[in-house]
């Protein structure tokens, strides 16, 4: 009962630049970054199954996040 | 000259005069193009002192040696001038397909010279140049002349053009292109209308000459290939700037109610995701761009559509003035766009006033009787026309911009003018991100996020921290950021795709045939940073330290709400964080290049 974690850009220098990485569901998204060290406040967007959502959403089985941060700026 | 469009043009609109010569190849070695050739232009000819609204003055357009060609986003165009918002140098950017027009037309600047006696739009047409009568199209919103020039003249031609506000000498008018994208910053459309150009139109059909074809091709398909593969590229399509609202509503960087604050507790209707189901109908890109992040919305309540809201707009003109309704957020842009006025400066001037209101500096009989409240989207709506026809007191009063409607009604309301070099801050609230403070403090045009944006820097190394990695990092991105401005291209591939800047090297080498790394194109970036240091320097006798000062509010008066509630940057920090740029850039302590920084960039000749 897991999900995959993808990480975008800087967010992959938190988790020894892995792009990839499998969680346990049940967590919300904020908890399953807290647990790898990952912090939240920069993560500007959190995809779940290519459809936005907040950071406490509750991690289903078999979910694809995508976690993104923002770099640059407009 | 490989790379470029090889002449300068130059219209004077006091006699009619067009003159076109090469562009000289030590010009485009030492300033490349875009903003390094306004900055150039602007300082060598602009005798100083001249009135930003006189004939003195010129308007400097320029493309740049990527501009026109297969380079992802290669299609930014530079308007360069001194401001009539602050005295000193502007310089704005725009997207589009203009630059790509001037390119093809054989031209890398327009300089538009002098003042017309009568309203005219400038047609370039390859080689065929002409002056025509504008009376028809004046008083006219810029949407709606853009369209009449289309319709007359095709749809081949690209126009930029300026609205009722430039022509009534509004110092922070746009200059419109595309539908609503804009050079939006520090009155360059504000020096357009004062030389009664309504607009100018471009078509061109050269070709533009390469030094190696086939590297070009090679670099240029590596960097598209670069962008279709970043997984950032979905998300960013589908949302575009849109997608920090939420972000900086988190971390408390969305200006609330003239930036008291930086969260915005009914902004949820604001978001991203929001905007996209409720108002969006379309992407839009600029020339060549593989990841589309213009957005045009229609708004069903008032039968308008924009291109937009971006970001900044949302932030400025939404939770700014606290109106959370995604549909009045994009009518306000709209109104904007038509009337002919920046929203981040509009945006920042009327929240003062609404602050002025609330507190008792303004009163009903200084606001014509509109309620000035934070959330009165009708009078918004109201003030923007106002503001473009400078009517009645208050409609006078904000013209002028944060700054001197400051300076006029005082009684403390200079306190709460968020501005620095009297150019209003954009959309990121600095109570505490010290390293995007001193980007807004230290931006050669003003508080433009533009030239360096480090809130995520902030967030990685620690908001309060203040020490010289930081001013360091800030530093840098002054220098790279405008580079994409210099170059003719979109940074956004860069900072939003994560593409590796080394790719650009290649693609440059094999147009302009010549060999250049990032560490020669920063050089070129610090010459520019410091000879528009010199200008402002130069057009103000007081120049220095001080201007460079932010609002007092990110020092003294900590948010009441939201994330960054009860945080603020100390005014020793400030302090520190200026003796520490002004040291790494060579300055002496009131800010001004010393002379071994000028003698190493070659700028020395300029100072006597």
């Amino acid at each position: 009962m897991t999900a995959q974690i993808k990480l975008l850009g800087i967010l992959k220098s938190y988790v020894g630049n892995q792009s990839q990485i499998e969680v346990n569901a049940g967590n919300t998204v904020r908890e399953a970054m807290r647990a790898l060290n990952i912090p939240s406040e920069l993560v500007a967007l959190v995809l779940v199954n290519n459809t936005p959502q907040t950071k406490e959403y509750c991690l289903q089985a078999g979910d694809v996040v995508m976690l993104m941060a923002v770099v640059g700026g407009g | 000259m490989n790379g470029y469009g090889g002449n300068i043009l130059r219209v004077n609109l006091s006699t009619g005069k067009i003159t076109k010569t090469p562009t000289p190849v030590e010009l485009a070695r030492d300033y490349i193009g875009g903003r390094g050739f306004g900055a150039y232009f602007l300082f060598n000819e602009v005798p100083a002192g001249a009135d930003p609204l006189g004939p003195e003055n010129k308007l400097i357009v320029s493309s740049g040696p990527l501009a026109g060609l297969m380079i992802p986003g290669a299609g930014k165009c530079d308007f360069t001038c001194k401001s009539p918002l602050t005295g000193g140098y502007a310089s704005a950017s725009v997207g589009g397909l203009l630059t790509a027009e001037i390119k093809y037309a054989g031209l890398d600047s327009i300089i538009l010279e002098g003042a017309s006696a009568k309203p005219v739009y400038l047609v370039i047409d390859d080689d065929h140049i002409q002056l025509r009568d504008a009376s028809a199209l004046w008083g006219k919103g810029s949407i709606t002349v853009e369209k009449i020039l289309k319709d007359e003249l095709g749809e081949e031609f690209q126009i930029a053009c300026i609205g009722p506000a430039g022509e009534n000498g509004v110092p922070y008018a746009h200059i419109n292109h595309d539908y609503g994208r804009q050079a939006g910053r520090g009155g360059v459309g504000t020096v357009m209308g004062a030389k009664k150009l309504k607009a100018f139109a471009i078509r061109g059909t050269r070709a533009i000459p390469v030094a190696d074809l086939d590297a070009y091709r090679q670099a240029g398909m590596a960097l598209y290939k670069a962008c279709k593969d970043s997984e950032g590229l979905g998300p960013w399509q589908n949302l575009g700037t849109t997608m920090v609202v939420s972000w900086c509503d988190e971390i408390g960087a969305l200006p609330t109610r003239n930036f008291a604050a930086g969260s915005f507790a009914e902004g949820k209707t604001l978001y991203g995701p929001v905007i996209r189901e409720q108002i969006v109908i379309t992407d839009k890109g600029c020339f060549g761009c593989p990841s589309p992040c213009g957005k045009y919305s229609r708004m069903k309540r008032y039968g308008t559509r924009v291109e937009g809201p971006e970001y900044e707009t949302i932030g400025m003109v939404g939770s700014n003035l606290g109106i959370a309704d995604a549909q009045d957020v994009a009518q306000i842009n709209f109104l904007c766009d038509e009337w002919g006025v920046d929203t981040i400066s509009a945006g920042s001037t009327i929240a003062w006033a609404m602050e002025c209101y609330e507190k008792g500096i303004l009163t009903p009989a200084d606001t014509d009787g509109l309620e000035l409240k934070f959330g009165n989207v009708p009078a918004v709506f109201t003030l923007i026309e106002k503001i473009a026809k400078r009517e009645g007191n208050l409609g006078a009063l904000l013209a002028e911009g944060t700054k001197r409607a400051a300076q006029k009604i005082g009684k403390g309301s200079e306190q709460f003018a968020i501005q620095v070099k009297g150019m209003e801050q954009s959309a990121y609230a600095t109570h505490n991100a010290t390293a995007m403070l001193l980007a807004y403090m230290t931006a050669d045009v003003g508080a433009h996020h533009n030239r360096a944006w480090a809130i995520t820097y902030d967030l990685q190394v620690g908001r309060e921290l203040v020490g010289a990695d930081k001013v360091a990092r800030v530093i840098w991105l002054q220098h790279v950021r405008p580079m994409f401005d210099t170059l003719g291209a979109c940074r956004l591939q860069w900072v939003e795709l994560n593409i590796d800047l080394e790719m650009y090297i290649p693609a440059l080498e094999a147009i302009t045939g010549v060999k250049r790394s990032w560490q020669d194109l920063e050089l070129v970036s610090e010459r520019i940073w410091n000879l528009t240091r010199l200008y402002w320097a130069r057009e103000h006798k007081d120049f220095g330290r001080a201007w460079d000062m932010p609002s007092p509010r990110f020092y003294t008066e900590p948010p009441k709400t939201g994330t960054t509630a009860g945080q603020i940057t100390k005014l020793e920090d400030v302090e520190r964080m200026l003796d520490m740029y002004y040291a790494q850039r060579g300055w002496d302590a009131n800010g001004l290049p010393k002379p071994e920084t000028l003698e190493r960039l070659g700028l020395a000749n300029l100072v006597a």
